[in-house]
């Protein structure tokens, strides 16, 4: 039942090279003197060794030598029982069971663990076995076997998790499973429609086939789909997923109190906001509930946060601050954005920032600098480091930016003719290169309002080779272009933002122009509050719940909730189903040698093989010294 | 043992051709260097005149033959006696041991063959009795002539036998020779020495002389292996893996005993005994039986 397989199975070759003891044994054997000596009775009394002790002891030291050769090539051949791994050109039935939270509903898991073990018991003799649950990710539960006991045990642990449906993702585990091999696959699912939605990859091989188990979804489920905190309570969205209309009791808990309470009426197929009030506290965690006895019971819960929202810290970078105009313009404008808590906006000379330790500047989410006059070289340095590390900055060209600082800070050179170009006509006019950049997201529908922007003064930038320009001037010249500097990002606005050599800041479309700048540059580096599995932020489970993410000042809390696309018990058709699966060559699947690998891994005999060896040769040591 | 350097090396004795002309090379050589020697004159009775040669006794020239020839002869004499000698030659297979050029039973049978030589000179009668766990072969007594042409042939043909049981065909000879005489054993005495002794006592008690000659190979004697090997009985095919450096003490310290069990035992029952190592000349085994010849007649 537990045959031995090997990883490297050529190294066992190495056991050849026992041979090499064996033949010095018999060819010493052959040479070994012997002397004719009539006297020899006077020798066996004689305090010396009998022959035929020498004898045993020289197998014992033969035996110990071959021990220690072959034990060394098995142990380098990688060993591993391989009484629950099946043969690697074995036939293979995979077994793969839905988990996602759409088979959260009563009985439903219930169901689904029934025919996986029908499944495995009905898989021809000669099959292996593998047991895969998968929902976001496909998780190998049990690697191919002959142990069909141990697939059943595993099949009763199974449950519904948190997390949706990917049908492509299991079959792509599925595929790495089988391999080149003789392969089906029973699917055990509800066949939710929601899980062909995502834009994964996987199939299956060609030739392998493949059966369905449809697993009943509920007649109809409820779920909450959304929640926030709106001034005094909690207003949550309720769906009713089914065809009948609803009645349903919503409460919402803060800190395990139940503070509000409402009966809701939802109709078939639709949903109703629902409006929770209480007294709740400054910050805290929050959870909604619904009353759903009959669907899944994974969406019937959403978690938030009622922490006030986090403000995106920018900062502005002037050349000095008494000059009170300098950073005002983009300080008011970011001001009003979200209704005045989407950014915290600090506007800071380069002397101040030189006091500035590196995560200071770092946990800011975007930079704007429209003055280089007072940074010295540790504003510098660390203005450069932030870039560097990521971080995001929109530098304008105006008179208070030196090139050369800039260049400094950048680490790049971003070909500035420092001579500042005098508009024509006395203003240029800004045009969009690319409309659909997010900058310009507010200017789709309003033709013409960037043609407004009158600019006198701007500076030319020469060379256009790593950038990408995203506006020009009336004459041709750059207006606006983005450029990778190390991991971050830079903005370059070749004119001024503190009506100096622009009235920009005076036009209408400065405020949205300055938002959707901040916002397209802090993006990838805001502190969101609620997050959907499976995408959360590193170091939180895959459970909903309310997660606390970052150190220190950058702490904050996460609520992380189960993604309601999947709330839908939409189901497809067991045709439209199997029509769905892709089929991949088997030229292009890795070998299922990773079963094997973790199996060997998990035994690592080849340490005990090596430890053995060592005591072989600790013993021949020891024998052969005494021998000698 | 200086005089040693004059005889034959039984090595170079066993290059010879013929066990005649061995057996003749050896007695000629050995008679020849006796003149100092307490055994001069011992035959009585007038054989041949032989041209003097360095060493002879100026007693036995013969002054009427130089007188007539102006040359030197010496008188050879033949002594007449009614003794008989019963040569026992071991043939059991450790005889055939040899590590210097000649084994103990070709050094064996060149000492019977002088022997006999030297009987045949003396007119003595013997006989040759070959055994080794029995008696193989066996040549009766006699003095006439054309038996000592016999006995050398029967000494060269020989040939190995099996286990030694020296005590066994002792004891049927002793029984068998009722008459007085000499028995010479010639035997590497590998065997139980009580019994042996005890056999050879029995001869003695019989009236019969006994000269031992207990012949070895130096290897016996010295144990002069330095390499770990594999000793085996050429008898039983027994085997022993030894250590030589740490086996030889104990080795020669046996050996050692076991000769002087022999010397003592066989001294005090009148039985002459005559260690001889094979690397050493014949001559000194025949000094031994003049020896004895001279202390029976």
């Amino acid at each position: 039942m537990f045959g031995v397989s090997f990883l490297s199975p050529v190294f066992l070759l190495g056991a050849l090279a026992a041979a090499v003891p064996i033949a010095l044994h018999l060819f010493r054997r052959k040479t070994d003197v012997v002397i004719d000596f009539p006297a020899m009775r006077l020798l066996v009394r004689a305090p010396v060794q009998r022959h035929h002790r020498r004898r045993l002891r020289e197998l014992i030291l033969l035996a110990l030598r071959v021990a220690a050769l072959v034990l060394l090539a098995v142990s380098f051949a990688r060993p591993y029982l391989s009484g629950t791994i099946a043969d690697v050109a074995a036939p293979i039935t995979v077994v793969a069971v839905d988990t996602s939270f759409s088979l959260s509903a009563p009985g439903q898991i219930d169901n689904a663990r029934a025919a996986a073990r029908r499944a495995v018991d009905t898989a021809p003799p000669s099959h292996a076995v593998a047991l895969l649950a998968f929902a976001d990710t496909a998780t190998v539960v049990v690697a191919p076997t002959t142990d069909r006991r141990a697939v059943r045990g595993a099949i009763d642990r199974l449950s519904a998790g948190a997390g949706g449906t990917r049908y492509r993702t299991a079959f792509g585990r599925a595929s790495e499973v089988i391999g080149g091999r003789e392969g089906h696959v029973v699917m055990i699912t509800d066949l939710q429609q929601a899980g062909w939605a995502a834009n994964d990859e996987g199939g299956l091989p060609d030739g392998v086939t493949t059966e369905v188990v449809v697993v009943a979804a509920p007649s109809g489920n409820l779920a909450v789909t959304s929640a926030e905190r709106r001034d005094a309570g909690v207003v949550a969205t309720v769906q009713n997923y089914g065809q009948a209309a609803v009645r349903a009791e919503v409460s919402l808990m803060v800190d395990g109190k139940v503070l509000a309470n409402a009966a809701v009426d939802v109709a078939p197929l639709a949903a109703v906001d629902v409006r929770l009030a209480a007294d709740l506290p400054r910050v805290g965690a929050a959870v909604v509930t619904v009353d759903d006895p009959s669907g899944y019971r994974g969406d019937n819960t959403r978690y938030l946060v009622i922490d006030p929202p986090l403000s995106i810290p920018i900062t502005v970078i002037v050349a000095d601050p008494a000059e009170r105009t300098s950073g005002l313009y983009v300080d008011r404008a970011l001001a009003v954005a979200g209704g005045g808590r989407e950014f915290a906006v600090d506007v800071v000379d380069g002397r101040v920032l030189s006091g500035w330790t590196a995560d200071e500047l770092g946990m800011r989410a975007a930079i704007v600098v429209v003055g280089t006059r007072t940074l010295d070289r540790r504003g510098r340095d660390l203005v450069r480091e932030y870039l560097a590390g990521g971080g995001q900055a929109l530098i304008t060209l105006g008179p208070d930016v030196d090139p050369l600082t800039l260049a400094d800070i950048t680490g790049v050179d971003l070909g500035i003719v420092a001579a500042p170009v005098r508009a024509a006509a006395g203003a240029a006019t800004m045009v969009a290169s690319d409309t659909r950049h997010p900058i310009f997201r507010p200017f789709l529908n309003q033709s013409g309002a960037l043609a407004d922007v009158p600019v006198e003064q701007y500076r030319r930038l020469t060379n256009q080779a790593a950038r990408l320009v995203l506006a020009r001037f009336s004459g041709g010249d750059v207006a606006l272009a983005e450029q990778a500097v190390g991991q971050g990002r830079l903005v370059v606005f070749t004119s001024d933002l503190d009506n100096q050599w622009s009235r920009f800041p005076l036009n209408p479309a400065f405020v949205p122009f300055a938002v959707e700048t901040a916002r397209y540059l802090s993006e990838g580096r805001r502190r969101a509050q609620s997050s959907v599995l499976p995408d959360v932020p590193p170091g939180v489970g895959d459970r909903p719940g309310v997660a606390t993410v970052g150190e220190g000042a950058a702490a904050h809390r996460v609520a992380v909730n189960v993604d309601p696309r999947e709330s839908s018990p939409a189901m497809t058709s067991v045709d439209e189903f199997m029509s769905g699966i892709t089929r991949v060559s088997r030229a292009a699947l890795r070998e299922p040698m990773n079963d094997a690998r973790a199996a060997e891994g998990r035994q690592r005999w080849w340490q005990v093989g090596l430890l053995v060896m060592l005591a072989a040769l600790a013993g021949e040591a020891l024998v052969g010294r005494r021998a000698a | 043992m200086a005089g040693a350097a004059r005889y034959l090396d039984p090595a170079i004795v066993a290059r010879l051709g013929t066990i005649d002309l061995k057996v003749r090379a050896i007695v000629e050589g050995f008679l020849t260097g006796l003149h100092r020697s307490p055994y001069k004159g011992f035959s009585v009775e007038f054989a041949e005149y032989r041209q003097y040669l360095p060493g002879d006794d100026l007693g036995t020239l013969d002054w009427k033959i130089y007188a007539r020839s102006d040359r030197y002869f010496v008188k050879k004499f033949e002594e007449e006696t009614n003794l008989t000698c019963h040569l026992l030659m071991d043939v059991s297979a450790s005889m055939g041991y040899g590590s210097h050029g000649i084994t103990k039973l070709e050094y064996g049978s060149y000492l019977a063959g002088a022997l006999a030589y030297l009987m045949n000179r003396q007119r003595d009668a013997f006989g040759l009795i070959a055994f080794d766990e029995a008696i193989v072969s066996r040549l009766p007594a006699s003095a006439r002539s054309g038996h000592l042409r016999a006995t050398l042939v029967a000494l060269e043909r020989l040939t190995l036998g099996s286990r030694t049981n020296v005590a066994k065909p002792l004891h049927d000879l002793a029984v068998a020779i009722r008459r007085r005489g000499l028995v010479v054993l010639i035997s590497d005495l590998l065997d139980d020495s009580d019994r042996v002794i005890e056999e050879l006592k029995h001869f003695r008690h019989q009236g019969t002389d006994v000269i031992v000659f207990h012949v070895l190979d130096p290897n016996e004697l010295t144990f002069p292996f330095d390499q770990a090997a594999r000793f085996r009985d050429p008898e039983t095919a027994d085997e022993v893996l030894a250590v030589p450096a740490a086996a030889r003490a104990d080795y020669l310290d046996r050996m050692q005993a076991l000769i002087a069990t022999y010397k003592r035992e066989l001294g005090l029952a009148g039985i002459d005994y005559c260690l001889l190592d094979t690397s050493k000349p014949l001559e000194l085994g025949l000094m031994s039986y003049l020896m004895t010849r001279r202390r029976v007649l």
